[in-house]
């Protein structure tokens, strides 16, 4: 069964092999979407199921998710376009004077896995900055990230961009990194706050299709 | 070698040969060469470009050839000192190793009362100030919180107040930004009656990490530190690779990395000012892969400075770091090993700087009793330090000749001179029998040291400020928070 091999391929990581495995499937006439939920998710899930266990660490997660991203390259055109808005769309970053980017990096990994589209701004990301991505890419939500105690405060700044340049209201702002808890989410009016990848993973497992249907009504 | 007759460490533990420790020195100026650093900071791009490093202004990439290193190298210094409020709290390095300091900047506190985690506020950091003025085995007191209640603006002053105001010992911590960084040096002005007077003894110590691992000088810190250079001020920064994350996933690799960094700052330190004093301060760590964990906690850690600590010493500039952290959420015996064991380690291996005290969850809280424990663990050190005292004297051949086999050395003129000062007398670790510790409900070792900190933190603190000063302080930075240590369990 090609769906099996898939899974397999990216479970052991290889990108090269999940790339032919998914022309492969293709070909024989699988549809795009079934390729994509029952081979490429089915797979990603599979591991990250594997790291939530320990059975297997970060770098296999991260091979896993590479091998993942070489099938989804050929499954998205061919998705429809109804199939690719209910995908979801994120936009993370970590604040301005910021340069730390490895629990960003864990949240990509884990978010992607999840067919979510992610685009990351990468580290030391301005509110200005944020706020005109945010402008251009319409995401779902914005993911912002700390790590060190005299950036977090940059948070409650790129919020208070959004809400001047009038485009927070739509917007699903998560929070995330060392320093930040709930209260400090709650107080600079950000609307979540998870703890580690794996909640973050959960949450958007849960919410996700509900997140976009509400934002398709409005728009 | 700076050790004094009859310490334990006559002989610094060591890892690599000569010969090995200048082939790190060689691959680390080879990293610095060939790959260079990013450099995000425009002053630091310039300084570097007027000193003779390639610099690609388009990129911010910086190449530094050997000869522009090894040239920084000949105004390196083998000393530094933290000054004080108190002139009887200077310490200077290495001949006052190892000199230990609390963690610092950390969000959250465990409320002493409740036990429960929470944010930390002003009111925390007076507390915190006043007990580690009063325990003898802290020597500098680097701001353990942020401070949760601070008004707009004075982020910074609502931290450095409370603990100017309570702890006569250096203290040291950072600043986000050089608005923040100026009010505090004004603080430290009126305080010290005058910016000429503060300048003479500069008690405010300040540290950064400006360099973020791999090979990056970040904006807003490596601007702090080129001006606190150029101003002459005591300034430092540690270097902080996290193996298998931001540097290779061996020891060697990281060690590598981490001192072509060390040498990167220090480059840039000695081309501003040649002899400014210089710590080689590191927080070398391997995460763990399982998860992606942040392990400052793990034996690796130890392993880590030591390492770092011999690369000092081929530097001749005194060495240390945040070694002693743990990852425990709670005072138990994760605690307890995983502070022990990394600061004995980097102790035996001639580290001189112990960023130790006080935190738990790798940085993220502080909690009272950790800090009673680590000024016990601190002690314990600086008794390993001491070491035996060899003399003929002390061999003791006549008092052994005088008692004799079968005697008793108890009522000896000879104990009675050393009861007090041969071994350290713990508060917190018990050597009660059994019975008598249940009879007292059993305390825990986080209990004993909640006392202790109790025992401190009832009576009023004599250290303040007085009332004078503290009202001319208030008059210049309007609706500063109280800063005052209160206390009730």
């Amino acid at each position: 069964m090609v769906f099996q091999v898939i899974i397999k391929s990216i479970t052991i990581g290889d990108a090269e092999q999940c790339l032919a495995l998914t022309k492969r499937a293709l070909q024989q006439g699988f549809s795009a979407e079934s390729v994509l939920e029952k081979g490429l998710i089915a797979g990603m899930n599979r591991v990250a199921e594997k790291f939530r266990k320990q059975r297997v660490m970060v770098p296999e997660v991260l091979m896993a998710s590479r091998a993942m991203h070489a099938g989804l390259s050929l499954i998205e055109p061919l998705l429809e376009n109804t199939k690719k808005i209910s995908s979801g769309k994120i936009v993370m970053g970590t604040v301005a004077g910021d340069l730390h980017d490895i629990g960003l990096s864990l949240v990509k990994m884990l978010v992607m896995a999840t067919g979510i589209e992610v685009i990351n701004l990468g580290v030391d990301v301005t509110p200005k900055k944020f706020a005109a991505v945010v402008r251009k890419e319409k995401p779902h939500i914005l993911m912002m990230s700390a790590l060190l105690t005299t950036t977090m405060t940059m948070m409650k700044e790129v919020i208070d961009e959004l809400e001047s340049s009038g485009i927070r209201k739509n917007l699903i702002i998560v929070v995330g990194g060392a320093p930040i808890d709930a209260g400090f989410a709650k107080r600079i009016g950000a609307d979540y706050y998870f703890e580690d990848a794996f909640e973050v993973k959960a949450f958007l497992d849960e919410n996700i299709n509900k997140i976009i249907s509400k934002k398709n009504r409005w728009t | 070698m700076e050790h004094e007759k009859g310490d334990l460490v006559v002989e610094f533990t060591k890892i690599f040969s000569q010969t090995e420790v200048e082939r790190v020195h060689e691959a680390s100026l080879e990293i610095l060469e060939n790959v260079g650093m990013l450099v995000r900071n425009q002053k630091a791009l310039e300084i570097f470009a007027q000193n003779g490093c390639i610099v690609d202004t388009e990129t911010m990439m910086v190449k530094f050839p050997r000869e522009v290193v090894e040239k920084a190298r000949e105004t390196f210094v083998p000393t530094y000192t933290f000054t004080a409020q108190d002139p009887k709290f200077d310490i200077t390095m290495p001949g006052d190793r190892p000199v230990v300091v609390t963690g610092s900047s950390a969000p959250n506190i465990i409320d002493p009362k409740t036990g429960e985690e929470r944010r930390a506020t002003s009111d925390d950091i007076a507390n915190i100030a006043y007990l580690i003025n009063e325990l003898p085995g802290f020597d500098v007191f680097s701001i353990s919180t942020l401070a949760d209640d601070a008004p707009e603006g004075q982020f910074s002053l609502s931290r450095f107040y409370p603990a100017l105001k309570n702890c006569k010992k250096p203290v040291r911590s950072n600043t986000p930004n050089m608005e923040d960084l100026k009010a505090v040096l004004e603080l430290g002005y009126l305080i010290a009656g005058g910016e000429e007077e503060y300048r003479r003894r500069p008690f405010i110590n300040h540290h950064y990490c400006p360099v973020v691992s791999p090979l990056t000088f970040d904006v807003e810190s490596t601007e702090a530190v080129i001006y606190l250079i150029e101003e002459g001020l005591p300034v430092y920064g540690t270097i902080v690779p996290n193996a298998g994350m931001t540097s290779p996933l061996s020891l060697m690799g990281t060690l590598t990395l981490g001192n072509a960094e060390f040498l990167g700052l220090a480059t840039l330190t000695q081309m501003i000012r040649p002899g400014a004093p210089m710590i080689y301060a590191v927080l070398s760590t391997v995460a763990d892969m399982r998860t992606g964990a942040y392990a400052p906690g793990a034996i690796e850690t130890g392993m880590l400075q030591m390492a770092h600590t011999e690369m000092a010493r081929f530097y001749n500039v005194p060495s240390g770091g945040y070694i002693g952290l743990t990852n425990a959420h709670t005072n138990d015996a994760q605690s307890g090993y995983e502070t022990g064991m990394n600061t004995t380690g980097a102790l035996l291996a001639g580290a001189d700087l112990f960023n130790m005290g006080g935190l738990l969850g790798s940085l993220m809280a502080f909690d009272f009793g950790k800090a009673v424990i680590d000024n016990e663990i601190a002690l314990m050190l600086k008794r390993i330090k001491k070491g035996y005292e060899y003399s003929e004297e002390n061999l003791c051949l006549d008092l052994i000749a005088k008692v004799g086999p079968g005697g008793s050395y108890m009522d000896a003129d000879h104990t009675m001179k050393n009861m007090r000062t041969i071994a350290v007398l713990p508060k917190v670790a018990t050597r009660e029998m059994r019975r008598r510790w249940e009879d007292q409900g059993k305390p825990d070792a986080h209990a004993r040291a909640m006392k202790e900190a109790d025992k401190i933190l009832s009576k009023p603190n004599k250290s303040r400020f007085s009332e004078e000063l503290d009202a001319k302080i208030r008059e210049q930075f309007k609706g500063l928070v109280a800063g005052d240590a209160k206390w009730s369990l």
